[in-house]
C-alpha cells in the first residue's frame, strides 16, 4: 500500500504542465526578470564607478538598492509618489509581460515544461531580493537608518511632526530594537542565499516586509514600492511550495517533494557556481558589516558626524534677547524673539521661534557625506524650530552658521538656475574670511581615519548652490564656564544679535539608550 | 544539464510506522510535563481571576468585561503577572510529571490526549490574541493622540506612552495589526489550519514581546505566556515543515485523526459555536457599540460647549503678584488644554511625579480611564465638573500620585476665545489667569503631501 502511495504521490506531483500554467510561468518568467535586473544605465555608471580599494558601505548598498521603475521617465503622466497608484510601474510591467508571453506561447508551442527555466528564474529572484534587504538590514542592524532623536527633537511637540517623522522616532528611541530589525531582515536575506531555507527565508521576508509597507502606507513613509518590491518577490518564491504545503497539511496526503536541480557537474559550472556564491555572500555579509559597523562607529549616516564644541552643548534658556539694540521680553507669541537655544553634540545649533517657515518634508535620508547636508534634525518637523549647521572658529570664537533647512530657499534656488544659464555666477565661497578659515577645521577629514573615504572627499569639494543662498549667521560666543553663554553677530537679514543663554537641565521622560551611534568626544 | 530528484531511502512503510508507534520513555515524561503545564496556564484555577469574573454586571455587559475574561493569567504567586508565577506552574507540572509517571506505566503513547492538549493550547491562545484584535480594529487600544498629546513634546513621554501615541497616530496600521490577530486567531480554531495561525502568531507575538521589552512595557510576561501556546502548536507539526521544505524527503502528513463518541461530537460543535459567539460575533459587536458610545481610553462625560483647544496664558496673577511669561517660572502656567470631553491639561514646571499604566486596562468609568495622564511630564491633567447652572469648575488630578491636587476654579468667558478663571490651586495660591486660545496647524495633521509653511 505504501509503495503504491508513494508512487501516486510522485507522479502526482512530476506531471506535464498545463497550457494555462505555462502561459502564467512564461508572464511571471518575464515579470520578474525586468524586476530584477538593473535596467537603467546610472547603475551601472554606479557600479562601475565604485572604487574597490577604498569602499564606503554606500557604494555596496547603492549597488544593491534598485527596483523598476520607468513609467515616469517614459511617459508624460502625473503620478504621485503616495499611496497605492505609486505601485503603476508594477501594472506597467505587468502588461507588458503578458503581451510578450502571449508571443512565446505562439513560438514555444512543442514545450511541455519549463523546470529548469522556474529553477533559474527562482535563483535570480532569491539573490536579487537577498542583496536588496540584507543592504536594507544592515542599516538596521547597526542603528543608523534610524538615528537617535537629536535633543531639538525631544524638544518638538508631538503634533508639530508629520506621521513618518513619528514613525521613524519611534524606532529611533529603541536602538536595541532596531538592531533586531536588522536581524530579522539581515536573517531573511542569509536564508535565501540557500535553497533548502529559501520558503523561510521569503516567509521571514514577507512578513518582515509587508509589515514595512503597510507602515509606509500608514505613516506616509513614501517607502512602500520598495517595501513591497520585496514581498513580491518573496511570495513569488512562496508560492513554489505551496502545492506540497497544501497537500501535507491541509489534505494531509503523504507528500513526495519533487525539485528539479540542473546538474553542475562540468569543473566551470561547478566552480563557477561556487566562486559566484561565494563572492556574492562575502561581499554582502562580511565586507558589509564591517563598513556599515565603520558607518555606525563613526560617521552614522543620517546624522552629523563632526563634534561639536564641548563647552557649549546643551539645552538653554534665552534669557536675554536683543535685536538691533532693542531688547525683547520672552513670549511663547513674539514672531521674532527666540525661546530655547540648543547645542547638539555635533555641529548642530537650533533655536525655536514662533514664525512659520517652509518645512523640508522630505525624510531627511539618502547619502549625504557633508554634515550639512544630514538632515534628519530638521526634516518632517514644524513648530518654529530652526535648526543651523556651524563651522566654528575656536581661535576668534566665532561661529559661522547656515541654515539647514533648504526648503525655505527653494524659490531662490530656482531663480539662481534659471539665471544660471545667461551668466554663470561665481558662488560665494569666500562668505568666511581667511582669519578664521584658517581655524576652521577641515570637515572632510575631522572623523576617525577608518571612516574617511574618496567618496566623503569628493563630495565635500563639491559647492551646492543652495550652499550660498543659505540663510547665514555669523555669531560670537562667550562664555566663563558653559553655564552662561553670551552670542553677539548677527543674523539672516545682517540684524545684529546680542543674546544671553543660561544652561538649563533639562529632563526628559523618554529613557536613553546604552547604543548610540557616532563619536563625539 | 539534467534533473535529479532526491529520493530518500526510508520507505515510506517504515515512516509510517514512526507515526504509529509506541511512544520512548522521553517522549512520554516530556508529553506529561507538557500537558501539566499547559493546562494548569490555560485552564483559569486562579482566585484572583474569579474576583474580577464575579464583579462583572452580566445584565449590563461592556466589552471589557469579556476582554477581562479573555486575559486570563495564572498568578498563582504574585497574584499580578511575573516570571515567577510561570516557574511556579512549572513547578507544579513537574510534581504532576512525577506522580503521573508513577502511576501510568503501561501507557504506550498519549496520541489522543495530545490532541486534546494542543485543543487546549488554540482556544486558550485565539480567546487571548482575538480580545486584542478586536480592541485595535476599532482603534480602542491606542487612541489617535489627544489634544494635549499633540502639544506635548516628545521628549516629555516615556518609551511605552510614545509606542503607544504613535500607533495611534496611524489607524491603517493599528487596524492592519488588528485584522492579522483576528485572522490568526481564526485559524487557530480549525485544527488543519492552526499551523498558519500559530506561525503567524509566533512573529507577531514575538514581536510584542520584544516591543514590550524595548519599550519598557508590561505586557512581556503575558505575551511570553501566550508563546509557550503557539510553541506547542508549531511543535507538532515543525518535523513535517523541516522535512518537506528544508530536508526535501517524503513527508508523512499528520495521522492522528480524533474520533468522538456522539456525545462528544454534539457537545464539540456546540462548545465551538459558543466560542466563536462569545469571542468574534458578540465581543465584536461590543468592542464596535463600545468605541461609539465609551472608548475605555477616551472619557465620555462632556466638557463646557465649545471651549475645546489649546490656551496661551496671556496672564498670571499669582498671589496678587502678576508673573509675565517665564518659561523656567515654578508655578507659572504655561499653557492649558481643554480636551472635547471633561478633561483639561495645564503645562507648567510643577513637578509631576510620573505615572506609569503599562498593561491594557479596560474599564469603562470615567474616573478609571488614565490613558491620556500615563506615562507623561510637564503636564498635569484634570477631570473636572461643571454644570450649567454655575460657574465653577471642580478640578481633580488623574495622577494617581497627585490625589490630593483637587481644587476649583471660577471661569468667565467674556468672548469665546478667552476665559478668565480664578481660585486656590494646590500649595493655598491663589491664582488669577487669563487664557486665550490660540488657532494652531498641526504638521501631523496637515500631513507632508503638499509643501507646508508652518
Amino acid at each position: 500500500m505504501a509503495q503504491n502511495e508513494y508512487a501516486q504521490a510522485q507522479t502526482a506531483q512530476s506531471r506535464a504542465w498545463s497550457a494555462g500554467e505555462k502561459y502564467l510561468f512564461r508572464t511571471a518568467f518575464i515579470f520578474f526578470i525586468i524586476c530584477c535586473i538593473p535596467l537603467n544605465i546610472e547603475w551601472y555608471k554606479t557600479a562601475l564607478g565604485i572604487n574597490i580599494f577604498d569602499l564606503h558601505y554606500r557604494d555596496l548598498y547603492d549597488i544593491a538598492r534598485f527596483n523598476p521603475s520607468f513609467v515616469r521617465k517614459w511617459f508624460d503622466i502625473k503620478v504621485d509618489r503616495w499611496g497605492f497608484q505609486a505601485f503603476i510601474d508594477w501594472l506597467f510591467i505587468l502588461g507588458f509581460a503578458l503581451v510578450a508571453a502571449t508571443f512565446w506561447s505562439v513560438l514555444d508551442r512543442g514545450r511541455k515544461e519549463y523546470n529548469q527555466l522556474y529553477y533559474w528564474l527562482r535563483v535570480i529572484v532569491r539573490y536579487r531580493a537577498a542583496v536588496g534587504i540584507i543592504a536594507f538590514g544592515f542599516t538596521k542592524f547597526f542603528p543608523t537608518q534610524m538615528p537617535y532623536p537629536s535633543e531639538s527633537l525631544l524638544n518638538n511637540n508631538f503634533g508639530d511632526l508629520t506621521g513618518h517623522k513619528i514613525f521613524w522616532l519611534s524606532i529611533s528611541i529603541v536602538p536595541w530594537f532596531q538592531v533586531f530589525t536588522g536581524v530579522a531582515e539581515i536573517l531573511a536575506g542569509t536564508l535565501l542565499f540557500f535553497r533548502r531555507t529559501t520558503f523561510i527565508g521569503a516567509a521571514l521576508l514577507v512578513g518582515t516586509l509587508g509589515t514595512i509597507m503597510v507602515v509606509n502606507l500608514a505613516y506616509d513613509g513614501g517607502v512602500h514600492v520598495y517595501a513591497g518590491y520585496f514581498v513580491l518577490l518573496g511570495t513569488f518564491l512562496m508560492v513554489y511550495d505551496f502545492r506540497n504545503l497544501y497537500r501535507l497539511f491541509i489534505q494531509e496526503k503523504f507528500t513526495v517533494p519533487v525539485h528539479y536541480y540542473p546538474a553542475l557537474d562540468k569543473p566551470w559550472q561547478k566552480y563557477g557556481r561556487l566562486v559566484l556564491k561565494t563572492a556574492v555572500i562575502v561581499i554582502f555579509l562580511p565586507v558589509l558589516f564591517y563598513y556599515q559597523g565603520i558607518n555606525f562607529l563613526y560617521d552614522p549616516y543620517k546624522q552629523p558626524a563632526v563634534s561639536g564644541i564641548r563647552e557649549l552643548r546643551g539645552f538653554y534658556n534665552v534669557t536675554e534677547f536683543k535685536i538691533n539694540g532693542r531688547e525683547l521680553p520672552y513670549s511663547p507669541l513674539d514672531t521674532v524673539r527666540w525661546q530655547e537655544v540648543i547645542f547638539e553634540k555635533w555641529t548642530s545649533m537650533s533655536y525655536k521661534v514662533n514664525k512659520p517657515v517652509s518645512l523640508d518634508l522630505s525624510n531627511g535620508g539618502g547619502d549625504p557625506m557633508r554634515d550639512i547636508d544630514r538632515t534628519f534634525e530638521v526634516s518632517g518637523v514644524a513648530g518654529g524650530r530652526r535648526v543651523f549647521h556651524y563651522q566654528a572658529d575656536t581661535v576668534h570664537h566665532i561661529l559661522y552658521l547656515r541654515d539647514k533647512n533648504t526648503a525655505s530657499i527653494r524659490g531662490a534656488k530656482a531663480a539662481f538656475e534659471e539665471g544660471a544659464g545667461k551668466q554663470k555666477q561665481k558662488p560665494e565661497d569666500n562668505w568666511i574670511p581667511e582669519t578664521s578659515l584658517r581655524y576652521i577645521k577641515d570637515e572632510a577629514t575631522a572623523i576617525h581615519p577608518l571612516a574617511i573615504s574618496d567618496r566623503r572627499i569628493k563630495e565635500y569639494k563639491r559647492l551646492g548652490e543652495e550652499d550660498y543662498l543659505r540663510p547665514k549667521m555669523k555669531l560670537q560666543y562667550s562664555t566663563q564656564d558653559g553655564n552662561r553663554v553670551i552670542l553677539t553677530g548677527y543674523n539672516e537679514y545682517n540684524e545684529t544679535l546680542y543674546i544671553v543663554l543660561d544652561k538649563v537641565d533639562r529632563k526628559y521622560a523618554v529613557s536613553e539608550s546604552s547604543l548610540s551611534a557616532g563619536r563625539y568626544d | 544539464m539534467s534533473t535529479t530528484i532526491p529520493v530518500n531511502d526510508i520507505s515510506t512503510g517504515q515512516l509510517s510506522k514512526s507515526e504509529l508507534a509506541a511512544w520512548n520513555t522521553l517522549q512520554k515524561v516530556s508529553f506529561r510535563f507538557a500537558f501539566s503545564f499547559v493546562l494548569l496556564l490555560a485552564i483559569p484555577l486562579d482566585w484572583h481571576y474569579y474576583q474580577k469574573v464575579f464583579s462583572i454586571d452580566w445584565g449590563n455587559l461592556y466589552y471589557g468585561d469579556i476582554f477581562t475574561l479573555a486575559r486570563y493569567f495564572p498568578g498563582f504567586l504574585t497574584g499580578t503577572e511575573s516570571f515567577a508565577d510561570l516557574f511556579f506552574v512549572a513547578g507544579i507540572a513537574g510534581i504532576a510529571t512525577l506522580v503521573w509517571s508513577a502511576l501510568d506505566k503501561d501507557r504506550l503513547d498519549y496520541r489522543t490526549l495530545y490532541y486534546w492538549l494542543r485543543v487546549s493550547a488554540r482556544y486558550r491562545l485565539a480567546a487571548g490574541v482575538i480580545a486584542y484584535a478586536w480592541l485595535k480594529i476599532f482603534l480602542l487600544q491606542s487612541p489617535a493622540p489627544v489634544l494635549s498629546e499633540l502639544n506635548t513634546q516628545y521628549g516629555e513621554f516615556t518609551h511605552w506612552k510614545l509606542f503607544s501615541l504613535s500607533l495611534g497616530a496611524a489607524p491603517v496600521y493599528e487596524q492592519f495589526l488588528g485584522w492579522v490577530e483576528l485572522t490568526a486567531g481564526i485559524l487557530l480554531l480549525h485544527r488543519k489550519t492552526a499551523i498558519i495561525g500559530a506561525a503567524i502568531l509566533f512573529a507577531f507575538l514575538g514581536n510584542i514581546f520584544l516591543s514590550n521589552l524595548a519599550y519598557e512595557g508590561g505586557e512581556y510576561v503575558y505575551s511570553s505566556y501566550l508563546i509557550i501556546f503557539v510553541l506547542i502548536i508549531l511543535f507538532y507539526d515543525a518535523g513535517r515543515i523541516i522535512s518537506l521544505l528544508s530536508l526535501e524527503k517524503p513527508t508523512v502528513p499528520n495521522l492522528f485523526h480524533p474520533v468522538f463518541s456522539p456525545v462528544v461530537a454534539k457537545l464539540r460543535w456546540v462548545l465551538k459555536g459558543a466560542f466563536v459567539l462569545v469571542f468574534v460575533v458578540l465581543y465584536g459587536f461590543k468592542v464596535s457599540a463600545g468605541a461609539k458610545e465609551n472608548p475605555h481610553n477616551i472619557p465620555v462625560a462632556k466638557g463646557l460647549p465649545g471651549i475645546s483647544g489649546v490656551y496661551d496664558v496671556r496672564d498670571f496673577v499669582l498671589n496678587g503678584d502678576t508673573i509675565p511669561y517665564d518659561p523656567l517660572h515654578p508655578v507659572r502656567w504655561q499653557q492649558v488644554v481643554f480636551e472635547e470631553w471633561a478633561t483639561v491639561s495645564i503645562r507648567s514646571n510643577r513637578e509631576v511625579v510620573l505615572f506609569e499604566q503599562k498593561t491594557e486596562i479596560v474599564n469603562g468609568a470615567d474616573r478609571k480611564k488614565l490613558y491620556d495622564v500615563s506615562g507623561v511630564i510637564r503636564r498635569h491633567f484634570y477631570w473636572y465638573d461643571w454644570d450649567q447652572g454655575s460657574n465653577v469648575l471642580k478640578l481633580a488630578n488623574k495622577n494617581p500620585n497627585h490625589s490630593e491636587d483637587v481644587f476649583e476654579l471660577i471661569y468667565t468667558r467674556p468672548d469665546d476665545h478667552t476665559i478668565l478663571v480664578e481660585g486656590r490651586i494646590s500649595g493655598n495660591q491663589q491664582i488669577k489667569a487669563r487664557l486665550e486660545r490660540i488657532d494652531k496647524k498641526y504638521l501631523f495633521k496637515e500631513g507632508r503631501r503638499t509643501p507646508q509653511t508652518l
